[in-house]
Order: structure tokens, then sequence, then C-alpha cells
């Protein structure tokens, strides 16, 4: 998705989401307000607070499908669904849901994203600012993570693509991590007629560079202590140690190798952190939503069950 | 011109070479992965333009690399070579081999790719788990760890109290409590007591708590209709929770005023004989005040009273001659301590509710600074009881039988006046009784001086006490229907609700009107400056009717 697609995600037709929440955030928070109730007196269990109890979990019941949806009609994002009889032919289970036909995943993402953000303002009124060490704010802090995880999300899909591109240009990572390979052992043969504390530089430098890894070396896009970067930091001091006869020119030659090669490395790097940034989210967004279904399960029945 | 025969070498399954030659022409001959350069390498490790074959001025063919690119020349890394057969040249994963030129070409170049396909080819250690996926984090792993665990700690351990009572029993003495997580809030007041044992309000799973929970222990609070039928009919699904929501906001009794307006806003519909005018908001729609006047006891012995409209302007009746103007006066009302100044609190003094006034009583309301002593002068001085009239007159008695028989002359004098024989008992009575009587009549019970200043006297037929004093019927509640905290409202003057400065009788009525309140309390709608004013506020709903 760039940044066109991700305006058109926000846009779509004609900002048709953004009205319908902005609506009801307006009628929910007047009610709220026209109430006569705003301050103590406020909890879920008014009229009102149930009525937007039961509309936030309603939204939320269909924020959750969306998770369902975009497996069904996923990679026919931005497309309409195709017609019954040609999934038919194609052998694919038809998608239930009726009404959902002709929904286009891009729809059902802005309806999620706008819906989303409604849900913190219904949420929050519902709560009638009262909060505790109790499953119910359990509930509320569980939706706040999910929806800023959410908002995060939407962050990255509309700015990293972007990123990604500029850094990458047409190469790819695969094709980076050869190049870097192929210099890797250019620079290892040139290294062979040096002396060995040149050599052992060189051969730290191939072997212990790496690109991706743990969590934190893909969220960061860096290696600590790179032996890359040590090997470019390094050679200038040692060629001039050992600056005799021909070695010179190879130290140099070696040293432009070194240098291409951190930069591929850092381009390679950057890609990596680029895409864990836009996907980290994810892993807190699903998750924390599936723990916020278990949460205000736990809320609904915990008030039925001590009426 | 070069003329360069190009063999490409592939191999079979068997790994035999299969020689394919072309032949390629031009000044130079460009090496690279781009597709514009004759000898085509198409692999990334391979720069677009990587080499180049050109003629040397001593017609000596060379071979140099392009930019930053290296050649790799059987084994030592160069930046150009003269070609010589048998020469092989790495660049990327391709070996060009130098052969022998056939005849009509300047040089022969095989080309095979010999290094594994891509990918396989990267330095041990550089290629390392790039995307979070290939970690090992799933998702639906995570989600559905935090979702059991949720579950467990928050749905059914809470429940677990619920099925057991000696369970139930064992947890509330846990510093953190099974099903403490449940609680929306904590308990007020004296309900904290229970707050580690949700069981004893919460009977019952899924079952709202029941009236008779809250009434076991507040036996005293009473119904708000008496009349059962009615009751029923007004409040027939309500619960006492509806009203005293505990848990859930900061105060157990809610303020709106929703729950009164849904029968006092019609309330014929409720009941249809209903007296009351419907109400809505204090501040819009609330009836002008009534003001409620005792009417005496009826023959049961019962207090009755009379519940009339403000703006009728009722008059009271309490049988008491006074002028609050001359009390009040601010220049001072004379008393035997000199000129004296009172204030409203000087008699009127709050009880201990804050709400009603104490009652007065001649010894420490009108007797203060000496004031009002009940002497009498003629013919011998002496003070009389403040009670019933046979008091007073049997006090006058005693006066005049120690007064006859302290002087003899005189008792003679007053034998004869009565025309007694002289020094009978009969003849001394009926003296004292004549004396009491007369003296009794000129300086006591007297019609507006005396007794009679502040109070009614009717004579009556009788020998012995010939006067009947009207009782007393001071008001102490004029809107029973209602509460009045004047403890609350103790900043202000009391004349500023009560017009009593010009008040000369005891039958002025000086209530404040609802306009009055109305200047500083509005209903339910916030005002700048006023005090929001509920329901509740004023009315309390547990007292029974007509509060």
């Amino acid at each position: 998705m760039n940044r066109m697609q991700g305006a058109t995600l926000l846009k779509y037709r004609d900002h048709r989401y953004l009205k319908v929440a902005s609506a009801l955030v307006l009628l929910a928070m007047a009610a709220y307000l026209l109430s006569g109730r705003a301050g103590d007196d406020a909890f879920g269990g008014t009229v009102l607070g149930y009525l937007l109890g039961i509309a936030a979990t309603l939204i939320v019941l269909m924020l959750m499908l969306y998770g369902v949806v975009r497996r069904r009609i996923g990679g026919t994002m931005g497309r309409r669904q195709p017609a019954k009889d040609e999934k038919a032919t194609r052998g694919e289970k038809p998608f239930r849901a009726g009404r959902l036909e002709g929904a286009t995943l891009q729809g059902w993402l802005s309806a999620h994203i706008y819906l989303g953000v409604l849900l913190l303002v219904l949420a929050t009124l519902h709560t009638g600012f009262h909060f505790g060490w109790n499953v119910h704010t359990l509930s509320y802090v569980l939706m706040l993570l999910v929806i800023a995880s959410g908002l995060y999300g939407l962050h990255a899909y509309l700015n990293y693509p972007t990123l990604i591109t500029l850094n990458m240009g047409d190469d790819t990572l695969d094709d980076l991590l050869l190049m870097i390979a192929e210099l890797d052992e250019l620079a290892a043969a040139r290294a062979l007629a040096l002396p060995d504390e040149i050599q052992a530089l060189v051969q730290k430098a191939c072997r212990e560079t790496r690109v991706g890894g743990k969590l934190w070396e893909q969220l960061s896009g860096e290696q600590r202590d790179c032996p890359t970067r040590y090997a470019v930091q390094q050679l200038p001091e040692l060629s001039a140690t050992y600056g005799r006869n021909d070695q010179p020119k190879m130290i140099r030659e070696l040293y432009a190798m070194l240098l291409r090669k951190e930069k591929l490395v850092q381009r390679a790097r950057a890609d990596v952190m680029l895409r864990a940034r836009m996907t980290c989210w994810l892993f807190l967004h699903a998750p924390l939503g599936i723990a916020l279904l278990a949460a205000l399960t736990a809320h609904i029945v915990s008030i039925f069950f001590y009426w | 011109m070069i003329l360069c025969l190009l063999i490409h070498v592939s191999r079979t399954s068997q790994g035999l070479p299969v020689r394919q030659a072309g032949v390629i022409a031009g000044e130079m001959i460009q090496i690279g992965r781009g597709a514009a350069c004759p000898v085509h390498l198409p692999d990334h490790r391979v720069a677009l333009h990587h080499a180049s074959v050109r003629r040397a001025d001593d017609g000596s063919l060379h071979m140099d690399a392009a930019g930053e690119a290296m050649l790799k020349i059987d084994g030592i890394i160069a930046r150009s070579v003269v070609l010589q057969p048998g020469m092989r040249i790495e660049i990327g994963p391709y070996v060009l081999g130098v052969e022998t030129a056939p005849a009509g070409h300047d040089i022969a170049l095989s080309m095979e790719k010999v290094h594994a396909p891509d990918g396989h080819e990267t330095a041990v250690g550089l290629k390392q788990p790039v995307t979070l996926e290939a970690l090992g984090f799933g998702k639906r792993t995570l989600g559905a760890v935090l979702a059991a665990c949720i579950l467990l700690v928050f749905l059914l351990l809470p429940m677990l109290p619920g099925a057991s009572q000696a369970l139930d029993k064992w947890q509330a003495d846990l510093p953190v409590t099974l099903n403490g997580s449940w609680s929306p809030g904590s308990l007020t007041g004296g309900h904290a007591l229970f707050e580690a044992k949700c069981s004893t309000c919460h009977k019952r799973p899924f079952q709202a708590v029941a009236d008779e929970v809250c009434t076991g222990c507040h036996t005293q609070a009473g119904k708000h209709l008496s009349n059962e039928t009615l009751h029923k009919r007004a409040f027939g699904s309500m619960r006492c929770t509806d009203c005293h929501a505990d848990h859930k906001s900061r105060g157990k009794l809610r303020h709106d005023a929703e729950k009164c307006v849904a029968c006092h806003g019609d309330i014929k519909r409720i009941n249809h004989d209903s007296k009351l005018a419907d109400a809505h908001d204090f501040a819009t729609g609330h009836p002008a005040f009534h003001i409620t006047l005792p009417e005496g006891v009826d023959a049961d012995g019962v207090e009755r009273v009379v519940r009339l409209r403000q703006q009728d302007k009722p008059v009271e009746r309490p049988a008491l001659k006074y002028s609050h103007k001359i009390h009040l006066d601010k220049t001072g009302i004379s008393s035997p301590e000199g000129d004296t100044v009172m204030q409203c609190r000087d008699c009127h003094r709050l009880d201990a509710s804050g709400e009603h006034f104490a009652a007065m009583t001649m010894e420490k309301t009108c007797q203060q600074s000496a004031c009002h002593a009940l002497n009498f002068t003629e013919p011998v001085e002496g003070i009389v009881p403040h009670g019933s009239e046979r008091a007073v007159m049997s006090r006058l008695r005693e006066f005049y039988g120690r007064w006859l028989a302290d002087a003899p002359e005189n008792r003679t004098q007053c034998e004869a006046a009565v025309g007694a024989p002289a020094n009978s008992v009969r003849a001394t009575l009926d003296c004292v009784n004549d004396l009491a009587r007369r003296n009794g009549a000129a300086t006591l019970f007297r019609k507006n001086a005396e007794c009679g200043e502040c109070h009614e006297i009717t004579p009556v037929a009788s020998t012995d006490v010939p006067w009947k004093v009207t009782p007393l019927r001071i008001n102490r509640d004029w809107q029973p229907g209602a509460v009045f905290s004047h403890a609350k409202h103790g900043a202000m003057d009391c004349t500023a609700c009560h017009d009593k400065m010009n008040s000369q009788k005891s039958a002025d009525i000086a209530m404040p009107a609802i306009e009055k309140c109305r200047e500083c309390h509005v209903g339910k709608s916030p005002a700048r400056g006023k005090v929001v004013s509920a329901c509740v506020s004023c009315h309390r709903f547990h007292n029974g009717e007509g509060k």
C-alpha cells in the first residue's frame, strides 16, 4: 500500500465511515451531557450506560470480524468480490455473510479504523470516568492498547512503504545479501596477501556481520559492535602501520570494498527494520484483540453474575 | 574492432559440458549484468557494467574492471589484466575462460556459471531471521494464551466462591479475594464491611440483589406510601438498588430526578385522588409552597393540621399577642437590665437537628434579661409562677392568707367588708378568696396588661379560678413535607428570608415563597452562581407521605 492507497483508505467512498463515526460520536456525547449525569452519577449501569456498552460491544465484534473477513477476501484488496458463480468455479468456499458481498477489503479496513476510534469515545463514556483495579478497567485498558497499536499500524501503513521503496530501489533484500556475499568473497581474497591483523579483521567482518536477527536487532536495524563497521574504522589506522611496498594500494581497494559492503549492510538492515516496524504492531494488535474479547466476556458475565 | 567467439558452457545432468558458440564484435566488448553488455552475466553480484575488453596500443587485448568492480584472475584480485589463453577470470558466480582464438577471431571466451545458484552463497551467519514471523512469534498463540489467562483469573476464579460457602468464607480472608476483580468500585460507609464477601448481598448468581437483603438490615427505612395498593401501583417493579447504587458512584444515593418525576410529573396518573400538584424540576416545574398549620388536638388525641396554599396568605392563630417589630427595634427595647437590642437568635435557638428550633419557654425565652417578671403589687408584693391559672390563684391566696395573719387590723377590716361573723374560719377564707380575686383581676388577669399582655384571657363562671387563658399553639414545622437545614443556611441573615422586622402581630406568617429559594437554587440544570438542587435535596423518600 502506498501513500495514495493509504489516502484512499481514509477517504473511502467520500469519507463514508468518517461521517458515520463522527455522527455517532456527537450523538453519544450529546446524550451523555444531556442525561444530566455527567459526574459522579454516571456509570455503566444506567440506561445510557447500558446502551453505550451494548453499542461498544457490537462495534468490538464488528472490528474483530475484520480479522475473519481479511482472510476470506484477502488478496482482493481494493477490488470487488468476485461473483458467486466465479468463486464456485474456483472451488472457493463462498463467503457466508451475504450482505458483505460486494464489500471491498479496503472498505472494511476504512470502517475498521473509524469505528475503532469511535469505540474509544463510546467506551470512555460507558465507564462514566470511573476506573479501578478490576476486570472492567482491564477490559478498557486492553481496548486502549488495541486501539493504540492499531493507530500505530495505520501510521506505519501510510508511511513505511514509501520509505522501504526509497531505501531499496529496484533491489530486493536477497539481492543485497548476495552482493554483500560477493563483496565478502572479494575482500577475503584481497586480504589474503595482507598482514594477519588485517586478514583477521576482514574475516571477522565476513563471518560475523549479520542482517536481521533477534527482535531488537530487527526493530533497531543495528548490530551491536558491527564487525564491518569496526573493520571500516580500523583499516585506515592499520594501513598507516603496514604502509609499505604495494600494500597501500591493496589496502585502499580493500577499504573501498568494505565501505561498499557497509553501505549495503546498512541498506539491508534498514529494510529489515522498516519491515519489522511496519509489521510489529500486528503482533500486539491481534493477540490483544483476542485478550480483549476474553476480558469483555468476563466483564459482561460478571455484571450479570452479581447483578 | 574486436571479434570475439563467446562460448556458453552449460552442464548436462551427468555433468558433461555443452558448448554453444556465438560471435560478438565491437570496438570494446562490455561485460556486466546490464542487458546492453554483449557478455551478459545475469546475476546481482555482477555490476551493471563490470568490465570491458579493449585492444591496447600494442595490439594486445586487456580486460579492465569498470567503476568499483573487481576481477579475480586465477585467484588473484586485479583491476586490469592482459588476456592470455588459459586464464580463468571470476566475475561473481561466473568464470570466463580465455581460450585460444580460432582463425578469424581475435579472442575466444568461454562463459560458465560455476557457483551454486543465487541465495546459497551468503556467508555463514550473515542471513539471520529478517522477518518477525521468522522469530516464531505467533499472533494466535499469544492471543490464545492471554485470553486463557484472563478467562481463568477474571472469569472462572471469581465464580468459584458462588459455588461453595466454605470457599467463599476462606477466600474472604485472603489479601486478594478471588472475586475482588469483579467489584466495579469500593463500597461506601458501613457497607465496606462486606467488601470481601460479595455473597452478603449478591445471594444468588445471575439474580439481582433483592430488596429483602437491604431491608434485612435497614429496618427503619419507611415506605414512601402507606397505602399498599397505591405503593404497589407506583413502585411495583422498582428495587432498592434502582436508587441506591453502591459500588458504582461515590455516593450511595441517586441524585437525579428521573425516578421522582416519573410519578410526580403526572401524579394523577398514579393516584387520581392525589391533592399534590405535578412537579418536574425545582427551577421550572415546581408548585408554589404550602403552609401547614396546627388545628389543635381532635377527640382521639391526634394533633390535626391543615395544609394551605401560601399565595392565599393564610394567618396563624397562636393565641399569643406578640410584636416582632417592638422586640427587634433597632434602638433597643427597655428591660430591667437597660435598653437591649435583640437578635432573632436570642429567642429562636436551633435544636440539635439543625433543622428546627427548640421550643420557647417563659423562663428561658421571655424572662431573659429579667423581662416579663410576674410581679403583683396590690396590696402586697409578690411573684406568681408562670403556669396554670389555678397555680396563680393558689399563690395569691397563700399571699393573702399570710398577709391577714400578720396584720389583725387588716383582717378585722376585711371580715367586716365581707359581712361574716368575726374571727370565724369561714370569714377568713371568704376574705382571702375575695382579696385574691380582686387583686388577681386588678393586677394579673387583665385584658391587655400583665397576663393579658401576651395571652388571650376569657372570664369563666367559677368562684375558684374565674379566668381561662387560651392555650398557645406555636407552629414549629411549617412545611413538614420538606426538610430545610437552618444550620446549612447559617451564613444568611434570618430576615433575608423571614420578613419579621415590621410584623406587629403574631398572626403574620413570614415563610419565604418558592421565588425566594430560587434566587439561589436551581433544579437539575446547572446555572452560573446557583446551587443545583435535586428532589432529594429537600424531600425524603422513605419518610412516608407528606415528606
